[in-house]
């Protein structure tokens, strides 16, 4: 058995698929490849890959249709490569089921960085000791308690529900309708002045500047990002 | 469809309208003139609505005139075999006006569909020139740098190296960006652009256009100023934050590092304004305007400049929101664009139950 981190690549250009290889060899990955999407969802099958990477434009059916098929019935870590001009096909795969993206063109640094978030958070984490950090502040999820500066921090049932559910994708991208739904329930999905509102009151609880906020980010259009405190600095 | 029905009900009414004259008109006038009434119904239907209505006009006037009007009245027995020439005119007249309506109709079709195939010719074709001399430029510094490592990177100092692939990295991204704001121009020109409003607040459109330029802000003092109790916008956002950051790019383009660009957001009445400020220095001879328009470049900065679209970007996607999108001088130097939004009524949220509850079970749902 290779004990190398499988990553299946599905991207029709034979370029960026070369390119893709020598970096990901090179870090020591083992790297499986499709040329469609069809051959994509057949080889999330059979490769069993660590990570997905998918491109979103593929020639015979869309990238966000290989994330939703493979999504029936797995939960291995997506990452999708998007351009810049497919700002609606992103927040489709991102509602198909995708973790993270990285638009085209990236320096492989910006790749690697991305697979290495969805290797970490493959596992699920264990229940307790969730503890939050920011530059100031700490969140103990499981107690529901907040401290900033060392002392104690109040933060409503809501704040701490969503903090709970960005915390669920650490460092991943959560949508907005998954977040209302999580936080709101189904009824409340399409009321994204919710989210704003709470954003903004969690941002000025626990950022230290929540006009150039840290931790968490906006993912324009698609919805939010909780940074760890190790990834934020 | 709904409109091929409203025209037989024209149709209708016309040969109804003619027969209702025709009533007041027998007895004082002859019955020439009464078909006479018909034929300008059917002529008027005929110019104004489909051939198949102009026909249906047609034969109804025919019909009614016949039955109504032409002796023995109530059959559709003729007498006067003169009256068969009458109906025939009537029938032949409704179907030449309506023929020669239909073909002016293409005519004006074809040349309206020409004049735009001339425009979208010649914005082409002005666009091409223009841009042939952006996308080479950053080709030729790629081909000469990495033709440099390929043939004397071995020979070459590690730093050297380095520099040279990092300067191909660096220009196939600002070429990728030239790109992607020439497809991006392309689109708004042609109302390829849906905009997805949602409400939005302008911190989350800073902090995304702040972070996706760290990069090109990273030699300058960035300044945000936006006030807490900012009311939400309901925009597109990723479109929006593309406009505030096409703004924030030029100003870190056309000043000299380590001056301060400013962005700052202020409601003001019923607008929500955002601005960005620069101290690029003199900006007396400035066209404001000028500057707005595409392949437009600001000064004689070389590859720098980029395609010259990012300002007429910025102004077409605000424009698109109902807003509106223009420079200023800042006193004192430098250039301050500005973005105006429309705000509207803030929409509600449920208060939160108590606040003292923190430690309590998250069953309880305050979101209803």
């Amino acid at each position: 058995m290779d004990p190398r981190p499988t990553i299946l690549v599905v991207e029709d250009e034979p370029e960026i698929r070369r390119f893709l290889r020598s970096s990901l060899e090179a870090e020591g990955y083992r790297m499986a490849e499709s040329a469609s999407a069809r051959r994509g969802v057949v080889d999330a099958g059979t490769h069993k890959p660590d990570v997905v990477i998918v491109d979103l434009g593929l020639p015979d059916f869309d990238g966000v249709e290989v994330v939703r098929q493979i999504r029936q019935w797995s939960t291995v870590p997506i990452v999708i490569l998007s351009a810049r001009t497919q700002e609606r096909a992103k927040i489709d795969a991102f509602e198909a089921g995708a973790d993270d993206y990285v638009t085209k063109p990236f320096g492989i640094g910006e790749l690697l960085a991305r697979i290495k978030v969805a290797l970490r958070h493959a596992v699920p984490r264990q229940a307790g000791g969730a503890i939050l950090r920011f530059d100031d502040a700490a969140v103990d999820l499981e107690r529901r308690a907040a401290t900033r500066h060392g002392a104690p921090l109040h933060l409503t049932p809501i704040e701490f529900r969503l903090l709970s559910a960005l915390a669920r994708h650490l460092d991943r991208v959560v949508t907005h309708r998954q977040l209302l739904t999580e936080v709101w329930g189904p009824s409340h999905a399409g009321d994204t002045h919710y989210l704003r509102i709470y954003v903004k009151q969690l941002r000025d609880k626990l950022e230290s500047d929540p006009l150039r906020p840290r931790h968490l980010l906006t993912e324009i259009g698609v919805g939010y990002r909780l940074l760890s405190g190790d990834a934020a600095s | 469809m709904k409109d091929a029905w409203a025209g037989y009900a024209w149709a209708v009414a016309a040969a109804f309208a003619a027969t209702l004259a025709g009533f007041a008109m027998r007895g004082r006038f002859d019955l020439v003139n009464i078909a006479m009434v018909y034929l300008l119904a059917v002529v008027l239907v005929a110019l104004h609505r489909s051939r198949g209505a102009a026909i249906a006009a047609s034969i109804l006037s025919v019909a009614a005139f016949d039955v109504l009007f032409v002796p023995p009245e109530g059959t559709l027995t003729v007498h006067d075999a003169q009256y068969l020439l009458t109906f025939a005119i009537i029938l032949g007249v409704g179907l030449i006006v309506s023929r020669l309506v239909e073909r002016a109709r293409l005519q004006a079709r074809e040349q309206a569909h020409l004049e735009i195939e001339a425009e979208t010719e010649r914005v082409r074709s002005a666009m091409l020139a223009s841009i042939s001399h952006d996308l080479r430029t950053p080709l030729a510094v790629m081909a000469g740098d990495s033709s440099t490592l390929v043939e004397a990177g071995e020979r070459m100092a590690p730093g050297a190296r380095q520099a040279l692939a990092r300067s191909v990295f660096d220009q196939a991204r600002d070429l990728s960006e030239r790109v992607n704001k020439l497809l991006q121009m392309t689109r708004l020109d042609t109302g390829a652009i849906t905009v997805e409003r949602d409400w939005s607040s302008i911190v989350d459109v800073a902090d995304s256009a702040v972070r996706r330029l760290s990069d090109r802000l990273a030699a300058h003092r960035l300044i945000v100023e936006i006030p807490a109790d900012l009311p939400l916008v309901r925009i597109d956002a990723a479109l929006i934050e593309q406009a505030l950051g096409n703004l924030l790019e030029n100003a870190a383009k056309h000043t000299p590092p380590g001056t301060i660009v400013r962005l700052r957001a202020r409601a003001d009445g019923r607008l929500l304004v955002v601005s960005v400020e620069d101290h690029g220095g003199d900006a007396t001879d400035v066209d404001l305007e000028r500057m707005f328009r595409k392949f437009q470049h600001g000064s004689m900065e070389g590859t720098a400049g980029g395609v010259g679209l990012g300002l007429a970007i910025c102004r077409a996607i605000v424009r698109l929101h109902g807003g509106d999108c223009w420079a200023e001088r800042t006193p004192g130097g430098g250039m301050t664009f500005r973005i105006s939004l429309p705000l509207e009524r803030q929409p509600g949220i449920p208060a939160e139950r108590s606040p003292a509850t923190v430690d309590g079970p998250a069953t309880d749902d305050p979101g209803r």
